[in-house]
């Protein structure tokens, strides 16, 4: 972990793992008894509603990305039936090369990337380089691999940006972020979906829900919730799918994954 | 191998096979990560027939981190450093994404050359000169590019030969009768150069400089 990334500098703590452990939520909860208690009722309802866990990611401004991608796969991976899930997931990636291409991106720039994303899923119902299918553990070792985690969080950016690019429905919300300007999909692409570490917004969430074709559930935690509620946005995208959502849990400017259970579960005993 | 070293020989083996964009990528001693890069100045502009060397340098995390760029060729633009060769543009900072290539890249600096940014200034002289007269401004770039990257100048005969010397004031930007009339004062031609061009000694700007501020910065 000694390499650095644009935006390593932003995360107040730069050691943490580009992808944690799923730990209890209770964790979380420790670190604002102290500070804000909008924030600490707020997670007292979640942990009411079984939200028990959370896997923490770094707060490069891949964390969206990053998130959506691990908990994508692990949807996978803990799939009823993942021959199904993992087909219909290599299937959708698959139509997704010719998209990247028709709107300008070069083969040659985006292959490596897509076979990293492509390779691990396919690992989910095939062994791997080294003869295993892939568990939570190898997963979480995958994720934490810069090269690894770097091309998967490209890849997905370019997927949000190729459905951006292609989707009229979505041109009149490409605002800039900070002027509030109006802007075309290309400069908005260029500057707020490709640059590395450029953090995802409604918008770009939207996109790539549509995109992969998963459901994906956003908690906002922001400490004002007079009831210490916390409401939940539904990017519901994707009417026909095999794998259950994505549920993460927002912080103002990060994202984490939210789960109901507070541990990584033991893999099973390979067979020799 | 190395996904690096995979993707840099792909991104040359492509620029390779592209011969209408007259962009080319050559090996440093064999170093496929140190790289120089060069292209055609663009028509219509002061660079039109130079031809702009550029050092390449592929960071460790390629291409999760930007390539490292600055020019060989010395340029006049208010972009780039005209002493170091330093570049001022967003994709080679926080704007950059590893969809950009190493050819990509290149072409930006291309499109660069076209359009001046002054307010976001690498050579803050550079962006004065550009905003004090624009028509001034091109005539030196003009003679930079015939000096550095063998263009074909104003009149359009190129480089008078190899060891001609550089006309210093044509390089600075400056007026003849400017640089003639505080040589009269008796100060050495190089030091009066050096300080009109600080100064930023040009067009309008000629009204807004007393002349004793000139004589005091030519006493120091």
């Amino acid at each position: 972990m000694s390499q650095s990334f644009p935006g390593d500098a932003l995360d107040d703590t730069p050691s943490r793992p580009l992808i944690a452990p799923l730990a209890p939520m209770l964790t979380l909860r420790e670190e604002y008894v102290n500070g804000s208690q909008g924030f600490v009722k707020q997670i007292d309802y979640l942990i009411s509603e079984g939200w028990i866990g959370v896997r923490r990611t770094r707060g490069d401004g891949d964390c969206f990305y990053r998130s959506l991608a691990f908990a994508y796969i692990e949807n996978i991976l803990n799939a009823s039936d993942t021959m199904l899930a993992a087909t219909g997931a290599l299937s959708v990636l698959e139509a997704s090369q010719p998209q990247l291409e028709q709107v300008g991106f070069q083969r040659l720039v985006f292959e490596d990337f897509y076979d990293c994303l492509a390779g691990l899923i396919n690992q989910v119902i095939s062994p791997g380089p080294d003869g295993q299918v892939l568990n939570i553990n190898t997963l979480l070792e995958a994720f934490n691999n810069p090269e690894v985690s770097n091309s998967i969080v490209v890849y997905l950016r370019l997927l949000t940006s190729a459905e951006i690019k292609t989707n009229p429905e979505i041109a009149a919300f490409l605002i800039h972020p900070e002027t509030g300007e109006q802007m075309d999909p290309e400069s908005f692409c260029n500057n707020f979906v490709e640059a590395v570490g450029k953090e995802a917004d409604h918008v770009q969430m939207n996109a790539l829900a549509t995109a992969l074709k998963v459901n994906v559930n956003v908690a906002y935690l922001d400490g004002h919730d007079p009831q210490g509620k916390v409401s939940f946005v539904p990017f519901q995208n994707a009417p026909f799918t095999f794998l259950e959502p994505v549920n993460l849990l927002y912080r103002p400017g990060h994202y984490d994954i939210l789960d109901r259970r507070d541990a990584d579960p033991i893999p099973p005993l390979l067979v020799q | 191998m190395d996904a690096r070293l995979r993707r840099v020989n792909k991104e040359i083996a492509d620029c390779k096979s592209d011969k209408s964009s007259r962009v080319t990528i050559d090996l440093v001693d064999d170093n496929p990560f140190h790289l120089i890069g060069a292209f055609d100045g663009p028509e219509d502009t002061p660079y039109e027939g130079g031809r702009f060397q550029v050092d390449i340098v592929i960071p460790d995390n390629y291409p999760f981190q930007p390539v490292k760029m600055k020019f060989i060729t010395k340029v006049y633009h208010p972009n780039i450093s005209s002493a170091s060769g330093a570049i001022c543009l967003d994709i080679l900072k926080d704007a950059w994404s590893p969809v950009l290539t190493l050819k990509s890249t290149l072409i930006s600096l291309q499109s660069l050359l076209c359009s001046p940014e002054p307010r976001d200034p690498q050579d803050a002289e550079v962006a004065k000169h550009y905003m004090t007269s624009k028509s001034s401004f091109e005539k030196t770039a003009r003679y930079w590019t015939m000096i550095y990257a063998g263009g074909p100048g104003e009149d359009g005969a190129g480089r008078p030969g190899k060891d001609a010397a550089k006309d210093e004031i044509a390089m600075a930007g400056l007026d003849r009768a400017h640089v003639a009339q505080f040589e009269a004062l008796g100060f050495d031609r190089s030091k009066v150069i050096d300080v009109l061009r600080r100064m930023n000694y040009r067009g309008a700007n000629v009204a807004n400089i007393n002349d004793d501020r000139v004589v005091e910065e030519l006493l120091k």
